[in-house]
């Protein structure tokens, strides 16, 4: 009996240890801000309110992959009629095309530590590849809830107009800075 | 120069306005369809400045532009293409309601049931009675070109005030055109009406246009839907203006009035009201 407790561990543990742990999203401590530049006087920033997803990481056999939905109505920039101007056709149409997503393709390390996550970006139903940086990533135990938790702290630099958000140009800037910091609890 | 092509009232004013005048009194002497012509090379080349000249991602502002593109040359091209004036006659009606499904269709099929039946039954409605009262007005310059200048003009400047910049320009780029072509008409004028082509046909740029627009905005952006109500009655009421006269640059006038008239007021309202665009953000 001993035996096979011992030949079924070893055939389990390495391919455990190939598949990543998975955690859901946490909206609650998820923000996805972005800052543009504004007719060139100033920066504006702004944020998401309602967002999605799901990960899968485990630094041991270096798996990573992230999925983010973000719902584009949810759009907040201080300013109600910006905001609604913001989710008109004139730039992200969030009627026709209410989520914006991000799957990830590629993990890119350094050592044990996740240092980009590179996948498809899709607005408007134009998907483009890019990559997070990734600042930060922590994995742990949650000291209240005892559950298993990873954050990380990512940006990335995108041009509008790949995904067909014209409008405005060039006095409403082409560079979008988007910031992501996300926790995810394990499943 | 490309500084001032980036400007919106070059983009949807100036440069359709005098395009239209000229490619008018350009084709004046050569086809009844020259207003048709002059609409189709301003709106090509405000559309091509608003929007840049790509169809990805096709959204349906996109789809919206090729579509009156599409009605324009249908128009135009209608004397050679459909002889019978019955399928021209049918043509106006079942093309339009097509071109309302494909562009809102998507959008539409994830509302709830009765949102559905009201979409279907106020879109239709909103078409059949645009077809039916600019088909009255179809074969008088001044009110058929009155009323769609002040009906482009109310909905470019109600889809703006409703956070659509983007739809209220192409409106506008059309309302515009059209008061190019009035003007031309006024100055150096040459009956611009239907001809050999059915009334209904003709009258597809202007009814298409600004249903889709109309539509549009209420749709994807934040105008009221009962905003379209006075707006839809400028046909109507172009037509029931008593006044004939003799002199070309008074019938223009006094036609457009009325149509004017309701289209700032409606515009004025949906500013109060409702979300505004303002570059003040």
């Amino acid at each position: 009996m001993k035996k096979v407790l011992l030949i079924t561990s070893l055939v389990i543990l390495p391919v455990n240890s190939l598949l990543a742990a998975s955690y859901t999203v946490d909206p609650a401590h998820t923000y996805v801000s972005f800052a543009i530049n504004h007719l060139g006087f100033s920066t504006m920033r702004g944020k998401f309110n309602q967002q999605s997803g799901s990960l899968e990481y485990d630094h041991s056999s270096k798996k990573a992959s992230v999925t983010i939905e973000i719902d584009a109505a949810s759009i907040d920039t201080g300013h109600v009629k910006r905001d609604q101007h913001l989710t008109s056709p004139d730039f992200l149409n969030a009627v026709e095309h209410p989520t914006i997503t991000f799957k990830s393709t590629k993990a890119g390390w350094n050592g044990n530590k996740l240092a980009s996550v590179t996948g498809n970006l899709t607005i408007l139903g134009v998907s483009k590849p890019v990559t997070l940086q990734v600042d930060s990533i922590n994995c742990g135990e949650h000291p209240f809830s005892k559950k298993q938790v990873c954050g990380f702290d990512a940006t990335a630099s995108i041009k509008r107009s790949e995904f067909g958000v014209n409008y405005g140009l060039p006095g409403i800037g082409e560079v979008l800075d988007l910031q992501i910091e996300l926790e995810a609890s394990r499943n | 120069m490309e500084q001032l092509l980036d400007r919106p009232e070059f983009q949807s004013a100036l440069i359709p306005f005098f395009l239209a005048m000229l490619v008018y009194s350009g084709l004046k002497k050569v086809t009844a369809g020259a207003w048709i012509w002059a609409l189709f090379a301003a709106f090509l080349v405000s559309a091509g400045l608003i929007n840049g000249v790509t169809v990805t991602p096709l959204t349906g502002t996109r789809k919206i532009i090729l579509l009156v593109l599409g009605a324009l040359i249908l128009a135009g091209l209608a004397p050679y293409l459909i002889r019978q004036v019955k399928l021209q006659r049918a043509a106006a009606p079942v093309l339009t309601i097509l071109a309302l499904l494909w562009v809102f269709g998507k959008v539409v099929a994830r509302m709830e049931i009765t949102a559905i039946v009201l979409f279907l039954a106020g879109g239709v409605g909103l078409v059949l009675w645009l077809l039916w009262t600019f088909e009255r007005i179809a074969n008088d310059d001044a009110r058929f070109h009155g009323a769609g200048l002040s009906l482009l003009l109310g909905t470019g400047l109600s889809a703006t005030a409703a956070a659509s910049a983007l739809l209220g320009q192409l409106a506008l780029s059309l309302a515009a055109a059209s008061g190019g072509v009035l003007l031309a008409w006024v100055l150096r004028g040459k009956a611009t009406g239907p001809g050999r082509v059915s009334a209904s046909i003709s009258t597809l740029p202007y009814v298409l246009s600004t249903a889709l627009i109309g539509l549009a905005a209420v749709i994807f952006a934040r105008l009221p839907w009962y905003a379209l109500i006075p707006l839809a009655t400028i046909p109507l009421v172009t037509n029931l203006v008593p006044v004939k006269s003799d002199s070309r640059f008074f019938n223009a006038l006094v036609n457009s009035l009325p149509g004017l008239i309701i289209a700032l007021v409606v515009s004025v309202w949906v500013w109060q009201t409702g979300s505004s665009n303002s570059s003040g953000y």
